[in-house]
């Protein structure tokens, strides 16, 4: 009994730790009181309300949802063929095309940010925006070459021979028999890469330029100047959106079984 | 060669280096039903997916009613496959597996909903039209994946294993079901598998391969009672061969002298050929099982272990046990040596 007793206290405390800091947030948004702090100071909507009127969160919230979706999508066009070619064909160094693909992931993100602004914003005078969404697109990359990559390897092949012989080409059975057979594959790389593009720092943080930045960054530099609980009820509302998808997403796609 | 359906001509199959069939020759004739048979390993599903067109010709050539399908692609060849692990489509109902090829052929609706019905009754599915394939019993997945083949009207159909995952019941309501089918179509088949009574059962020639090579080629009366090489005599039943040397034949522990003149090569007997109880020979019981009609004995003796069997009704020699036995020259098969 004092087992389960002990490993309850510590499951127990884990969950404290990793929830407790957003109710925290929570909370802090409610304030009625002009600075960020907890307890909060008396309570009101009024921080929450005030989000939707920041002219900056507008669009900086424009940029990061544009960021995520466009640069997700893009990342699967990518993604999918060179997760399919990995797993049909016997590439000559399929896992380490692999691994280098991952490399976003692997080195922290304040050096690709940094090699992105020295090597393609400066010297190729990109766009901040084009450099952004080129930095999102790598770094969703690696999520949807694996998440799509363990779909395909449960999917067996002989399935597209068939569809061959019944008459298709290859690339018409790759549409017409992997494609609807990996769809959650996909929708759950979409929902992974979705997140983890909006969330994303340290690389934006090194593109973002005069009144082009995404939301994170923004938050970021509105707390340098204002430090008011606009940004606490901002960052629990985020929270929530990624509660919500998350949610959603293994209610309908078992996503758990992707990440 | 005017007579062949399907030819391959000195067909030469290899993954990368690695040769698996060196050099295949075999016409088969339209409507036939020809049994690919051969132990795990031997090439049988290779040879199938070239046929089919899935995998290219290392070296010779295929053709198929009289043209030349050497680099004809997969999907404009004609040929039917299905697959071992039926390979069905896991988001489509059964009719829509089945409605799949004729689909892409761009056929008009009706046509297409005729075919797809007609070929689901073929098979005895028009009840589960709606079921997906996860929802369907192993020997149903079958059915369907030879349903999905049928409704193309092939100019051959392949069939790699058809049966070998189906439970012993539903093996012979679909060996009789493909027999019909067959009979039915006209459609020529080759069958790939490595069991010798289906193969006996159903095909009107078996081919016999081994490492690739064709051992032995004929009807199920030819190979079950003529077989040409040790290989063939041992697949199909004659598990004891001996060597002839001179006026007797050799075992791997040693010679016993026999009562008949034989050619030079080999002797071979089915475990039912061995004369049991009397004879000149001696032999101690290593092993006795009990198999319905029959006793399966191992015998050791002074040629090595040999197999024997008796019907049931007879007496019973139990393990340890010393008897006669004899190698009769009647039932004795003679396998004449290589040259
Ligand atoms: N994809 C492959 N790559 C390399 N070798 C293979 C491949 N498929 C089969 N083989 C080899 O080719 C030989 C014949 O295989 P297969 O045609 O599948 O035999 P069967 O169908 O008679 O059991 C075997 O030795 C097998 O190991
Ligand atoms: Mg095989």
């Amino acid at each position: 009994m004092t087992g389960t007793w002990a490993s309850r206290l510590i499951i127990g405390l884990t969950l404290t730790f990793l929830i407790g800091p957003f109710f925290i947030i929570i909370a802090a948004g409610l304030s009625a009181g002009d600075f960020l702090a907890f307890p909060p100071d008396g309570l009101s909507l009024k921080w929450y309300l005030k989000v939707f009127e920041v002219e900056s969160f507008r669009e900086s919230f424009a940029l990061s949802m544009f960021l995520a979706v466009f640069g997700t999508i893009a990342a699967l066009i990518l993604g999918v063929p060179a997760a399919y070619a990995i797993s049909r064909y016997q590439i000559p160094y399929g896992e380490t095309i692999k691994t280098i693909v991952a490399a976003p992931i692997i080195v922290p993100g304040i050096i690709v940010g940094l090699a992105l602004l020295r090597y393609l914003v400066v010297p190729l005078n990109f766009t901040i925006t084009l450099a952004l969404f080129l930095a999102h697109t790598a770094l969703v990359l690696p999520y949807a070459v694996r998440v799509v990559s363990s779909s395909l390897n449960n999917l067996r092949s002989d399935m597209e021979e068939a569809a061959v012989l019944l008459g298709c080409s290859r690339l018409g059975a790759f549409f017409r028999v992997v494609l609807p057979n990996i769809q959650s594959g996909v929708l759950a790389a979409f929902i992974l890469g979705f997140v983890t593009s909006f969330n994303q720092v340290p690389v934006s943080l090194f593109l973002s330029g005069p009144g082009v930045r995404t939301l994170p960054i923004d938050m970021l530099s509105y707390m340098e100047i204002t430090y008011d609980p606009s940004v606490a009820a901002l960052s629990a509302l985020l929270a929530l959106m990624s509660v919500v998808i998350v949610f959603v997403a293994e209610k309908f796609l078992g996503f758990s079984r992707y990440v | 060669m005017s007579s062949a359906f399907v030819s391959l001509q000195n067909v030469s199959l290899a993954y990368g280096k690695t040769v698996v069939v060196p050099d295949l020759r075999l016409d088969i004739r339209k409507g036939e039903l020809v049994a690919l048979l051969g132990p795990s390993g031997c090439g049988k599903t290779t040879t199938m997916r070239a046929i089919a067109g899935l995998m290219s010709l290392h070296a010779g050539s295929i053709s198929i009613d009289g043209v030349d399908m050497s680099r004809t692609p997969a999907n404009k060849r004609g040929v039917g496959l299905v697959f071992q692990s039926y390979a069905l489509f896991p988001h489509l109902n059964a009719f829509e597996n089945v409605a799949f090829g004729l689909r892409l052929k761009k056929l008009p609706r009706t046509e297409i909903i005729g075919r797809v019905e007609h070929g689901l009754s073929t098979v005895g599915l028009s009840h589960l039209a709606q079921r997906k394939p996860a929802e369907m019993s192993g020997g149903q997945q079958q059915r369907l994946s030879l349903a999905r083949s049928l409704v193309m009207e092939p100019k051959v159909l392949l069939l790699d294993e058809p049966l070998s995952n189906l439970d012993a019941r539903l093996r012979l309501e679909m060996r009789t079901e493909l027999q019909r089918v067959q009979r039915d179509t006209g459609i020529t088949m080759i069958f790939v598998t490595h069991d010798q009574s289906e193969a006996l059962a159903l095909a009107d020639r078996i081919v016999l391969m081994k490492d690739g090579v064709i051992e032995q080629l004929g009807t199920a009366d030819d190979l079950y009672n003529r077989p040409e090489t040790e290989f063939a005599a041992d697949f199909f039943g004659f598990e004891n061969i001996f060597e002839v040397s001179g006026s007797s034949i050799r075992g791997p522990q040693g010679s016993v002298s026999i009562s008949f003149t034989a050619k030079a090569g080999h002797l071979a007997w089915r475990p039912g050929a061995v004369k049991i109880g009397s004879g000149p020979h001696k032999a101690t019981v290593r092993g006795v099982a009990f198999a319905g009609e029959h006793r399966e004995y191992v015998f050791d003796t002074g040629l090595g272990q040999i197999k024997a069997s008796a019907p049931a009704g007879e007496p019973a020699y139990e393990l340890g046990a010393s008897l006669s036995f004899d190698l009769p020259e009647d039932g004795a098969l003679s396998i004449p040596a290589k040259n």
